[in-house]
C-alpha cells in the first residue's frame, strides 16, 4: 500500500462519512475515507425502507456509495483500521492497517463463483444472522467495493474458490500491511451501535426467540432480505400480532442510556406501517411513554399510522415472559387506565437505542461526553468540532440522530474542516 | 481491433450513426418488481426496433447495476440508453453520470418513473401496471432514438453569494461561506442583526447566554473583508439564474448621523409597542433594542414614526427615510429568513383576553426584566402558580383545531418548545423556588443531546406534569371575581387516569410553536416552493436536504422548519458547503434544454420573438447569405428557460428546445397509442 | 380497478409540468395512493410548446383523453400561466373543427404536493371517458354541424 497525504480524512463510511466525503470531495479537497468493514454503507444499507418518504433505503444509499467510489478525489480505503495517530505540525500522521482480504482486489471482479463454490456456510451479520454466507464472499449484493472477502478463521482451505476464480483473485498468502496517511485534519464518522438486545434482563432479550432487536426487523422487511417477507425466528410463522416496546434501551438511568435515543420512535412507527403492509391482518400495538415525532413531516407520519390502524398504548413494559407456545407475553402497566396487564403477542421487537461504536475516540484520545459520544465542548457555536483542534466529527458518532440529521451534519463538517483546512494549510506555507 | 474497441469507437461518435438502445428496467429492490413485471417489459421492450439489449436488476443504480450499463455501452456499442426506474428526480443525475463514465453523451440517455408513476399506484392492478410500464418504456425508446448529443450551457459564475437573514443561521452561513474565498452580502430585514436568538436569555443545552454567542459570531463577520452586512434591507427584484442572479435590494435610511444618534436617541419622546419584548412594553421610535445590540447605532422604527421633529440642541430634527436601492450580482443565494413565534389567536386559551395568558417566548422577556432576586409579580400580582400549556399552534388535528386563515392547521411539532419550556421552568424554580409549576404536556420531545437531563431535572423540581390527549385540549377560564387566582386551567389529565383536574393560576404561559416568517413577497421572487407546513421545501429530505428545487438556492436554519440553535447552525454550515462546492470553480453549467433554431427552416417570421417573454432570450438578426440579406432568430441561451412559448408558435417548426423536442413527443404519443404486437406476443 | 386484458382500455395522456403536474404525480406515488393504470404521464417543461396540431394529432392516433398538468402561477415561466390557457382556447377551436368532444382535453393546476388533486383529475377523466367512449369512434362519426 502507498502511503497518502490527504487534506482531510474521514474514518467510517456509513452515510454520515460518505456525504461528509462527497461534500468535502466536491469542494476541491483531497479526501481518504477509511472503513473498517469491507464495504462502506454503514448501518444504512441494511434498512429496508427509511422515514419520512418510505424511500427504498438502497434507492437512496447505493448512488452514495457509488458516487464515492467514483469521485476522482476520493480515496476510498476499504477493510482499513487505523492503528496509532501522531500530530504532525502540518496536521496529522496516522499508521494504518489494510486487514487481508485474500482476495486481489484489483482482480478481483466480483463475480462471485468463488462464493457459489465456498462449501462453508455461515450466518450473516449483514442480515442479523438470518440469512447464510460463505467464508468467502461479496459481502452484500450492493457492497461497494464489489470485491469477494475471505473469512480466514472460519475457511477450511479447501481451496476451491483459488480456483474456480477465472481472474486469479483469491490469493491465500495475503498479510496485513501497514501504511501511512497524513492529513490535515480528520472527520470522525464512526457511527453508532444498538444498545445490547439483554441489557434489560426482563425483557428476556437473547434469551426469548421472539423477542427480536429492530435492526432484524430491518432485514425481514428489506426487499433485498434473507426471506422476503416477515416471520418469526423462532419457528418461521407469520406473526399475527407484534408488540413494539420503546425506550427498551433508552432514557433508563438504570442502563447507564439516559438520553433519548431519537430514532426509535420513528423507525418503530415506519416498521409498523411497512409491516401493516406486508401483513394487513396483523395487529400492531407500540407501547410508549412519549412519542418523539419531532422532525420535518414526521408528525403526520405518527398521525398516518394512526390512521391505519397502528394501536399506540401508553405504558411501561415491566418484563417479557414467554408462554408455552414460544409466544411472548408482555406484562405491561398501562398508565392511563392505571392497571397491569398481561397480553400475548406472536412477535415482540424492542425498540433498542443507540450508543457510539468504540474505538476511534481512543486512538484518537478524544474526550468523551456523559453519554459516552464524543464531547462537543461548544454545541451552540461550533457544533462539529471535537475538544482536539483539527478533529471534527459527524453522524451518530456525536450522539443519536437519524438519517437527515446525520446528513446535514456532514454537510455541516465539510464547512468546518473545509475552513479549518484553508487557514492551516495557509498557516504552515509561511511557517 | 478487437470487436470490444471497435464498439466503444462507434459508441464515441455517434452523429448519423446506426442506433443502438439499450434498455433496462431496475426492480428497484422490489419496489418496482412487486408490481410491475420487470422481466415481461424487458422482454416486450427487446424485441422493438433498434434495441440491442434489454435487461433488468435488481438495482442498477447500485455499483454493481451501473457497471453493467457501463459495460454494454462499451462492449456492445449502445449509444442510446433508457432506464425504467424510480422518478428521474432521484436518479437522473446518476445516471447521467454513468453513461458519461462510459464515454457516452449524457443526453443520449432518457429516464422513465415507473415506481412514483406506476408500480407505487397501481399495486391492486399488475396486470395493468405491467401494461402502463411497457408503453411509458416503448414512449422512452420512441425518444430515445430521436436523441441527440448535448453539451451543457458553461457559464461564468459570479463568485458571490447573498444571504438573506440575519438570525444565526445567515450569519453562520455567511462566515462559512467567507472563508472558502466567496464574497457575501449579508441582507437583513430589520435594522438589528441577530434574530430570533437575541432574544433569548439562557440558552438549551448550554445555559449559555446567547447574546454573547452571536456577538462571537457577529464580531467576525463584521470584521470579515469579504463580508458586506446591510440592515434594514430587502430584496426587491430578483432576475437572472444559478451563477448570475441579479438582485435589487432596498436598504431604509439608518437615518441618524453618527453624531446626532445618541442625542437623538435621548431626546425622541414619541414610543411604540416594542416588539424586541413581543409587544408586552413600549420604547422610543429611536432606539436600540438591547445594549450591545449590532450594528450599535440606534435606529429609527420608521413604521411608527410619526414625522414629528424632534427637539435636540434647540434645533427641529426631522427624520427621514430615503431607501436606498443597491444592485448586485451573486452565483448564489441562501434563504436564512428564519421563524416566527405562533401566535396565537384571539381567545385561544384565553390569550389576549385574559392578562394572564402569555406566551412563551413573552414570558422569556418578562423575566428578563425581573431583576435577580426579585419576585415575580404579574398584573399587579404575586405569582405563585404557573401552567405552561405545551403544542399551542403546533400538533393540531384537523378537525379538532380552528384552521388559520389558509384554512390549514398546524400538524407538525415544532421540535423546540418542550424543551424551551421545560428549560424556563428550571430557570423559574430556581429563581422563584416557592412558585408551584404545572406542565401540560401531551409527549415530552426532549430528543436531544443533553436535553433528556433537562426533563429529568424538571422531575426532580417538583415541575407537577399533567398530560393531556390532542383532541381534548385543557382549558382556560377567568377565574370569578374573589378568587384566591385569576385564572382557572382545566385539563383532563390521563396521568390520573382520566381525571379532570382544575388548577387555579396567576400565569399561563402558552409554548407557542414555530411558523415560518412571512416571505411571500421572496417566494414569488424566486420561485421557490414550500411544503404544507409553509416551511421552505427541500429537494429531497436526504438527497439533497439543503438545497431548493431552484438551483443555486439553498436553505439554512429555521426557514426550512422547526430547529434549535445547533441545529441551525448545522444547517447553515451544510448550506454553506453547497455554495462553496457550486461557485468554488468560478463557472456553472445548466442544462442544455433551451430553444435551438433549425437555420435550414427559420425564415425569419419572428413569432417565436413575440411569444418569448423572458429578457434577451431570442431576438431576430440579420445575416449576410450569398450576397443575400436573411433574417433569422437566434437564441441567447443564457437567458432562455426553454418554456418553449417560442416552439408551439412556429410556423415553420423551425425551433425546438434541445431534448425536449416536438418531433420526440409526436413520437412518443405514437408509442403510447400503438397497439404493442410484442407485448401482446410475449402473452401468448 | 384491476384490467381486464381483453377489454381494451381508453388510453389517457397526462402531459405534467416538471416543476408541477409531474412532481404531483410522484408525490401520489409517495403516498402509494391508487389510481387506474390507463394513464400515462409524460413529463414536459412548459405546455406552451405544444401547438393545437399537436392535441388532434394525439386524439387522431388514438390518445382518448388529455390532462395538461401545469403549475399555473407558480409556474418557474413567465409565460406558462396565461399561455397555456390561450393555447387550451384555441385548441378546443381546432377539436370542435375536428369533430372531437373537448370535454377530452382537460387543463388543471397541479403543483408538487397536490396529491388529491391530481387523483380527482385522474378519476374525473377516466369517468368521462366511460361515459363518452373511445375517441376513434367519435371521429369515425359524421362531424355534426353544428359543431
Ligand atoms: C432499526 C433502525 C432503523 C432506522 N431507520 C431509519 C429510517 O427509516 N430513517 C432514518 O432517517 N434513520 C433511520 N435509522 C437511523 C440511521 O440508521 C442512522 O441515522 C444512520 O445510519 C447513521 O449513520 P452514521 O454514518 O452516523 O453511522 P453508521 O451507519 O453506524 O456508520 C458508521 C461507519 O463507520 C465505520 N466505523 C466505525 N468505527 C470505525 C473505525 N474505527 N474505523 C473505520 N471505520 C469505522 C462503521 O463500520 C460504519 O460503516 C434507523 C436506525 C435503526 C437502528
Ligand atoms: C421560546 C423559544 C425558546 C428557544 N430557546 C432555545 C434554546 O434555549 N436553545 C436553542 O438551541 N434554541 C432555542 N430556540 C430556537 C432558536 O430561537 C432558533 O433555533 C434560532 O433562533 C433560529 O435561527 P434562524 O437564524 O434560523 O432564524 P431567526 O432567528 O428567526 O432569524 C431570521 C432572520 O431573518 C430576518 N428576515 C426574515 N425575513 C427576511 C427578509 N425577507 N429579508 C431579510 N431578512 C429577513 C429576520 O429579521 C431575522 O433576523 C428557542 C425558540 C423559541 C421560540
Ligand atoms: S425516540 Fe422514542 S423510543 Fe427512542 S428513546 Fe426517544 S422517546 Fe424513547
Ligand atoms: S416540541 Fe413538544 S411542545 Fe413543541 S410541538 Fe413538539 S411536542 Fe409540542
Amino acid at each position: 500500500m502507498e502511503n497518502l497525504h490527504v487534506d482531510a480524512l474521514v474514518l467510517g463510511g456509513g452515510i454520515a462519512g460518505m456525504q461528509a466525503a462527497l461534500d468535502l470531495a466536491d469542494q476541491g479537497f483531497q479526501v481518504a475515507l477509511l472503513e473498517r468493514e469491507p464495504s462502506i454503507g454503514g448501518k444504512m444499507i441494511t434498512l429496508s425502507k427509511v422515514f419520512p418518504t418510505l424511500d427504498c433505503c438502497s434507492c437512496i444509499t447505493t448512488p452514495k456509495m457509488s458516487a464515492v467510489a467514483h469521485h476522482p478525489n476520493i480515496h476510498l480505503l476499504t477493510y482499513c483500521e487505523m492503528q496509532s495517530v501522531a500530530e504532525t505540525g502540518s496536521g496529522f500522521r496516522l499508521a494504518v492497517v489494510q486487514k487481508p482480504r485474500y482476495v486481489d482486489v484489483n482482480k478481483c471482479t466480483g463475480c462471485r463463483k468463488c462464493e457459489y463454490e465456498c462449501p462453508v456456510t455461515l450466518p450473516s451479520p449483514f442480515d442479523r444472522g438470518l440469512g447464510a454466507y460463505r467464508a468467502i464472499r461479496v459481502p452484500f449484493s450492493t457492497a461497494v467495493p464489489q470485491t469477494a472477502v475471505l473469512d480466514i478463521e472460519n475457511c477450511i482451505l479447501c481451496g476451491k474458490c483459488e480456483k474456480v476464480c477465472a481472474a486469479g483473485a483469491v490469493d491465500f498468502t495475503q498479510r496485513a500491511e501497514t501504511f501511512e496517511i497524513q492529513a490535515t485534519t480528520l472527520v470522525v464518522a464512526s457511527g453508532f451501535e444498538l444498545t445490547p438486545l439483554n441489557a434489560k434482563k426482563e425483557y428476556g432479550g437473547e434469551t426469548l426467540q421472539n423477542v427480536i432487536d429492530p435492526l432484524m426487523m430491518e432485514r425481514f422487511l428489506a426487499p433485498t432480505g434473507p426471506y422476503g417477507r416477515v416471520l418469526r425466528p423462532g419457528d418461521g410463522k407469520e406473526p399475527t400480532s407484534i408488540a413494539y416496546v420503546q425506550c427498551a434501551g433508552s432514557r433508563d438511568q438504570t442502563l447507564g442510556v439516559e438520553y433519548c435515543s431519537r430514532v426509535c420512535c420513528m423507525y418503530a412507527i415506519k416498521q409498523a406501517m411497512l409491516i401493516s403492509g406486508a401483513l394487513p391482518m396483523a395487529d400492531i400495538t407500540i407501547y410508549y411513554m412519549d412519542i418523539r415525532t419531532f422532525g420535518k413531516g414526521y408528525e403526520q407520519f405518527y398521525q398516518n399510522a394512526q390512521a391505519m390502524g397502528v394501536e399506540f398504548v401508553r405504558g411501561k413494559v415491566a418484563a417479557i415472559r414467554e408462554d408455552d407456545e414460544q409466544n411472548p407475553v408482555v406484562k405491561v402497566e398501562l398508565t392511563e387506565e392505571g392497571r397491569i396487564i398481561e397480553r400475548t403477542f406472536d412477535l415482540v421487537v424492542l425498540s433498542l437505542g443507540m450508543v457510539p461504536t468504540a474505538g476511534a475516540d481512543g486512538i484518537l484520545s478524544l474526550p468523551l461526553g456523559e453519554d459516552k459520544f464524543i464531547a462537543i465542548p461548544a454545541p451552540n457555536a461550533n457544533p462539529c468540532e471535537t475538544a482536539r483542534p483539527g478533529i471534527f466529527v459527524t453522524g451518530t458518532a456525536m450522539g443519536p440522530m437519524d438519517i437527515v440529521d446525520s446528513i446535514i451534519t456532514a454537510g455541516s463538517v465539510a464547512s468546518a474542516a473545509s475552513a479549518y483546512i484553508r487557514e492551516h494549510q495557509k498557516e504552515t506555507a509561511y511557517a | 481491433m478487437p470487436d470490444k474497441q471497435k464498439a466503444a469507437r462507434k459508441a464515441a461518435s455517434p452523429d448519423k450513426e446506426e442506433v443502438r438502445v439499450g434498455v433496462y428496467t431496475c426492480h428497484c429492490g422490489g419496489n418496482i418488481s412487486h408490481v410491475v413485471q420487470c422481466e415481461r417489459v424487458a422482454k416486450a421492450l427487446g424485441k422493438m426496433p433498434d434495441v440491442v439489449v434489454a435487461r433488468t436488476d435488481p438495482s442498477f443504480c447500485s455499483d454493481a447495476g451501473q457497471a453493467i450499463i457501463e459495460q454494454d455501452i462499451q462492449e456492445l456499442g449502445i449509444n442510446r440508453v433508457v432506464i425504467g426506474a424510480c422518478a428521474p428526480s432521484l436518479h437522473e443525475q446518476t445516471f447521467r453520470n454513468t453513461v458519461t463514465r462510459a464515454g457516452l453523451n449524457p443526453y443520449l440517455y432518457h429516464h422513465v418513473g415507473i415506481r412514483e408513476q406506476d408500480s407505487w399506484v397501481h399495486d391492486g392492478d399488475p396486470e395493468g401496471a405491467t401494461e402502463k410500464a411497457v408503453r411509458l418504456m416503448a414512449a422512452g425508446l420512441a425518444k430515445a432514438r430521436l436523441l441527440t448529443p448535448l453539451e451543457p450551457i458553461r457559464l461564468g459564475a459570479e463568485k458571490g453569494a447573498l444571504v438573506i437573514g440575519g438570525g444565526v443561521a445567515g450569519l453562520r452561513a455567511a462566515l462559512d461561506i467567507a472563508h472558502q474565498g466567496i464574497r457575501v452580502t449579508l441582507v437583513e430585514k430589520s435594522p438589528f442583526l441577530g434574530g430570533r436568538m437575541a432574544q433569548l436569555e439562557s440558552i438549551f443545552p448550554t445555559d449559555e447566554e446567547p447574546r454573547q454567542l452571536l456577538h462571537a459570531l457577529i464580531e467576525q463577520a463584521a470584521a470579515h473583508p469579504s463580508i458586506t452586512i446591510l440592515t434594514g434591507a430587502e430584496v426587491t427584484a430578483v432576475s437572472g439564474y444559478v451563477g448570475n442572479f441579479n438582485l435589487q435590494v432596498t436598504q431604509h435610511e439608518r437615518g441618524l448621523s453618527e453624531e446626532l444618534a445618541e442625542a437623538l436617541l435621548a431626546a425622541c419622546e414619541q414610543e411604540a409597542p416594542d416588539n424586541f419584548n413581543y409587544g408586552l412594553t413600549r420604547r422610543k421610535v429611536v432606539y436600540r433594542p438591547y445594549p450591545g445590540c449590532y450594528p450599535s447605532t440606534p435606529a429609527v422604527d420608521w413604521e411608527h414614526y410619526d414625522g414629528r421633529p424632534i427637539q435636540v440642541d434647540g434645533k427641529a430634527v426631522v427624520l427621514k427615510d430615503k431607501p436606498q436601492v443597491h444592485a448586485l450580482t451573486v452565483g448564489a443565494i441562501v434563504l436564512a429568513t428564519g421563524f416566527n413565534p405562533y401566535e396565537p389567536r384571539q381567545g385561544e386559551y384565553g390569550y389576549g383576553e385574559i392578562t394572564e395568558v402569555v406566551t412563551l417566548p413573552q414570558l422569556i422577556r418578562i423575566l428578563a426584566q425581573v431583576p435577580q432576586g426579585e419576585p415575580l409579580i404579574w398584573n399587579g400580582h404575586p405569582v405563585r402558580d404557573v401552567a405552561l400549556i405545551h403544542c399551542v399552534g403546533s400538533r393540531e388535528i384537523e378537525g379538532v383545531h380552528t384552521p388559520q386563515d389558509d384554512g390549514q392547521v398546524n400538524n407538525y411539532c415544532s421540535r423546540v418548545c418542550c424543551t424551551a419550556s421545560l428549560h424556563t421552568a428550571l430557570e423559574l424554580r430556581r429563581r422563584f423556588p416557592e412558585i408551584n409549576l404545572y406542565e401540560l404536556y401531551q409527549d415530552i420531545r426532549t430528543y436531544g443531546r443533553g436535553h433528556e437531563e433537562i426533563y429529568n431535572q424538571a422531575q426532580s423540581a417538583m415541575v407537577h406534569f399533567l398530560r393531556y390527549r390532542g383532541e381534548k385540549q385543557p382549558e382556560v377560564a377567568a377565574a370569578p371575581p374573589g378568587d384566591t387566582h385569576p385564572a382557572l386551567v382545566r385539563v383532563v389529565d390521563t396521568l390520573t387516569y382520566g381525571e379532570e383536574i382544575e388548577v387555579p393560576v396567576d400565569l399561563v404561559v402558552l409554548a407557542v410553536g414555530m411558523m415560518p416568517s412571512p416571505i411571500d413577497a421572496l417566494v414569488d421572487m424566486l420561485k421557490v416552493s414550500r411544503g404544507n407546513d409553509r416551511f421552505l421545501l427541500e429537494v429531497h429530505p436526504k438527497l439533497r436536504p439543503v438545497e431548493m428545487a431552484v438551483r443555486g438556492i439553498v436553505l439554512a436554519g429555521t426557514a426550512q422548519g422547526p430547529m434549535n440553535i445547533q441545529e441551525s447552525l448545522s444547517a447553515a454550515s451544510a448550506a454553506a458547503a453547497k455554495v462553496a462546492a457550486l461557485l468554488g470553480q468560478g463557472r456553472v453549467e445548466l442544462p442544455p434544454f433551451v430553444a435551438r433554431v433549425d437555420e435550414s427552416k427559420c425564415d425569419g417570421t419572428g413569432a417565436c420573438v413575440e411569444a418569448c417573454q423572458e429578457e434577451g432570450a431570442i431576438a431576430l438578426q440579420t445575416f449576410q447569405e450569398n450576397g443575400h440579406e436573411v433574417r433569422r432568430a437566434v437564441v441567447t441561451p443564457a437567458n432562455c428557460t426553454g418554456c418553449g412559448a417560442c416552439v408551439g408558435v412556429c410556423p415553420k417548426r423551425a425551433i425546438d428546445v434541445q431534448a425536449w423536442t416536438l418531433a420526440q413527443y409526436e413520437a412518443m404519443v405514437d408509442a403510447l397509442a400503438m397497439d404493442i404486437p410484442a407485448f401482446a406476443e410475449a402473452e401468448k | 380497478m384491476a384490467s381486464n386484458p381483453k377489454a381494451k382500455q381508453p388510453k389517457i395522456l397526462i402531459l405534467a409540468t416538471l416543476a408541477g403536474g409531474y412532481a404531483g404525480a410522484d408525490s401520489t406515488g409517495q403516498a402509494h395512493a391508487d389510481y387506474p393504470a390507463n394513464t400515462y404521464i409524460l413529463p414536459i417543461m412548459c405546455p406552451v410548446m405544444f401547438p393545437p396540431e399537436f392535441f388532434v394529432r394525439a386524439f387522431e392516433r388514438g390518445i382518448d383523453g388529455i390532462i395538461i398538468m401545469y403549475s399555473g402561477t407558480d409556474s418557474p415561466y413567465k409565460v406558462e400561466a396565461d399561455g397555456t390557457a390561450a393555447l387550451v382556447n384555441s385548441s378546443y377551436a381546432l377539436m370542435k373543427e375536428r369533430g372531437i368532444d373537448i370535454r377530452r382535453l382537460r387543463l388543471a393546476a397541479i403543483c408538487t404536493v397536490c396529491v388529491k388533486p391530481f387523483l380527482k383529475e385522474v378519476n374525473q377523466m377516466v369517468e368521462l371517458l366511460q361515459g363518452i367512449g373511445f375517441v376513434k369512434d367519435e371521429l369515425a362519426a359524421p362531424v355534426t354541424a353544428s359543431a
